[in-house]
């Protein structure tokens, strides 16, 4: 049995360090010792993934592909967020613009967030094609502050909103943490509306390559599944990560969605 | 359709998001308002986990969660530690001693301010309800009341009770007052302070040790539980101080639990010792006939003062529970942005 694994995430805000140290010190306590490092993208933290360096990754969706692709499948998903398994882009607008369907945007302005974002690039592409628009019918506003993060700091995001706000676009596609962030209608009421929804899809989760053997992958994802959110110490790690609750296994139908869309948008396993 | 000027008020929340959810939890973070933002911003943060701690002029200021709630924070301690678990009560302020270290300023020449039995008796009954689990009597010097019994009898019918004492007036009527209370739930905390007469009477009087140890003995042949307290100066007390100080009361068939030995606190009468503020204190809430006190160590210090009004006391309690827990997040926080490598 391995004495230590390493895991790679990607620092994209201070709070990482305080997550990590945080889940260092729980599995100082359990079967598997577990350290950390940090890349400061996506892209890296799968090179080390592949060459060794890290012996699990956590990754987005979109790095969870990457990994899937370069290694002709050869790699696992141990576990991911709650959150994760329920992950939705959320498409909204300024109130009082009368959408009611993707078909709407025909002739309008979209803004998107970072292209290597899942949910508020990659994936919103693929919805205005399933809803039977073609390339160019929808002008896309892209913004592309968090490139190599993969949306994870929600800033283009954001950006995309603030066009939106400004009227230099007529919807803004985003992920639901993000309009969760910004509390949805709730707090604005009047100023945005959100009028579609996409159906569930799974997000990050910690990647490791099939030579993972198992007598390290069983013990380390059930010490993980273990943390639990009534203690105070488990719980402001897991409140700082975004979990809603508790990790689970992943739910790798989650995935379809997005490998579909990678596979009809042309986009190159290695950006 | 939304006004031009409510679309640029709403924008506070796409700053606030961008602002604080990239910093640190528990950092403190400023961000710019603009008119009729502030509602705005109270609602942000109490939606998202965060703490609005000011609002002046055109900046809000707030701290970036998760906070943890009080009580998750309170759970860290000892249950029987935790704020609001002991109740200490002064029940007067005048001694018959005046000791060079004493915190509460007690003398012969201190006023009396007691608080006397009918408000310590619904001190106490509110205390229960609000989860008091042990009361401890202290001054002053409490033996020198006559209703101390009253006070005593009212104490123990709610929760173990212990009363802090020089052990020095245990004669006459006082002797009797001792014998009429009762043995299950009460306990006397007698201060001794060294194994020998010469350390402990330097600080309290000549005469002062053998009147205590004396004291010991009647306390322990009536019957009662005697927990011994050392209070020692920095430099007084070395170890073969203490191994003669165990001993002497290993001798009493004193429990090692009930032999207590503290700092002098710098505090009251005392030149030197440890420093204690709110922050470094775990509190134990202390009534006075002038207010109630974190601790009974800095009992009359204003720096200390939770409230002037000693009803409800109940309020007072979870006053200080919060304060404790904000502290200790506040501490918490602030180690980890100040760690040196």
């Amino acid at each position: 049995m391995a004495e230590s694994l390493l895991v790679g995430a990607v620092a994209y805000t201070p709070n990482i360090v305080l997550i990590w140290e945080g889940l260092r010190d729980y599995f100082a306590d359990g079967p598997i010792e577990t350290d950390f490092v940090l890349f400061s993208n996506y892209g890296r933290q799968v090179d080390a993934l592949l060459d060794g360096t890290i012996d699990v990754a956590w990754n987005t969706n979109v790095a969870w592909a990457r990994t899937v692709f370069q290694t002709d499948g050869r790699c696992q998903a141990l576990a991911m967020r709650d959150v994760d398994a329920a992950f939705q882009t959320v498409f909204v607008t300024r109130a009082g613009n009368e959408f009611d369907e993707l078909a709407d945007l025909r002739g309008r302005r979209l803004a998107l967030g970072s292209r290597d974002s899942a949910q508020a690039a990659i994936l919103p592409v693929q919805y205005l094609r399933d809803a039977g628009l073609a390339d160019g019918e929808v002008e896309f506003v892209r913004q592309e502050s968090d490139i190599g993060k993969h949306g994870d700091t929600g800033r283009s995001e954001l950006d995309a909103i603030r066009l939106l706000m400004d009227d230099e676009a007529d919807a803004a596609a985003i992920g639901i943490n993000t309009w969760e962030a910004i509390g949805r209608e709730e707090l604005m009421p009047g100023a945005l509306a959100e009028f579609w929804r996409s159906p569930r899809y799974s997000h990050c989760n910690f990647t490791a390559l099939d030579t993972l053997p198992e007598d390290v992958r069983r013990p380390w994802v059930e010490h993980l599944l273990a943390m639990s959110w009534d203690e105070p110490e488990h719980r402001r790690i897991m409140e700082l990560e975004g979990l809603r609750r508790r990790w689970v296994l992943p739910d790798m139908e989650g995935y379809a969605s997005l490998f579909e869309a990678i596979e009809n948008q042309g986009i190159s396993p290695r950006w | 359709m939304v006004s031009v000027p409510a679309m640029q008020r709403n924008k506070v929340i796409l700053d606030l998001v961008e602002r604080v959810g990239p910093a640190e939890a528990g950092q403190v973070v400023e961000v710019p308002l603009g008119p009729g933002q502030q509602g705005l911003v109270e609602r942000w943060c109490e939606r998202a986990g965060h703490r609005l701690l000011a609002v002046e002029g055109d900046v809000a200021t707030i701290r970036r969660g998760p906070i943890p709630d009080d009580d998750a924070m309170l759970d860290e301690i000892p249950v029987d530690r935790q704020p609001g678990a002991r109740l200490w009560i002064y029940t007067n302020f005048d001694c018959n001693l005046a000791c060079d270290y004493c915190c509460a300023k007690s003398s012969p020449q201190a006023e009396r301010r007691a608080l006397g039995p009918d408000r310590i008796r619904e001190l106490v009954a509110e205390g229960a309800e609000h989860g008091v689990t042990e009361i401890f009597l202290t001054g002053g010097e409490p033996f020198l009341l006559w209703d101390l019994d009253e006070i005593v009898a009212a104490c123990a019918a709610r929760a173990p009770t212990t009363i802090l004492t020089n052990g020095m007036l245990f004669r006459g009527r006082r002797l009797d007052m001792l014998r009429a209370m009762p043995r299950a739930d009460v306990a006397l905390q007698i201060s001794l302070d060294s194994a020998t007469a010469e350390l402990h009477d330097l600080h309290r009087g000549a005469g002062s040790w053998q009147r205590a140890l004396d004291g010991i003995r009647t306390a322990l042949r009536e019957g009662f539980r005697v927990r011994v307290a050392a209070t020692v100066a920095a430099g007084e007390a070395g170890a073969d101080e203490i191994a003669a100080f165990h001993s002497l009361l290993d001798g009493f068939g004193i429990d090692r639990d009930d032999q207590v030995i503290r700092p002098v606190a710098h505090r009251g009468f005392a030149d030197d010792g440890v420093t204690l503020t709110i922050e470094s204190l775990v509190p134990e809430v202390t009534v006075t006939a002038d207010g109630i006190y974190w601790h009974p160590v800095t009992a009359g210090h204003e720096d200390q003062l939770v409230s002037r009004s000693l009803f409800p006391l109940g309020d007072a309690i979870a006053e200080v529970r919060r304060r404790f827990a904000a502290y200790r997040w506040e501490t918490r926080t602030a180690a980890q942005r100040f760690t040196c490598a």
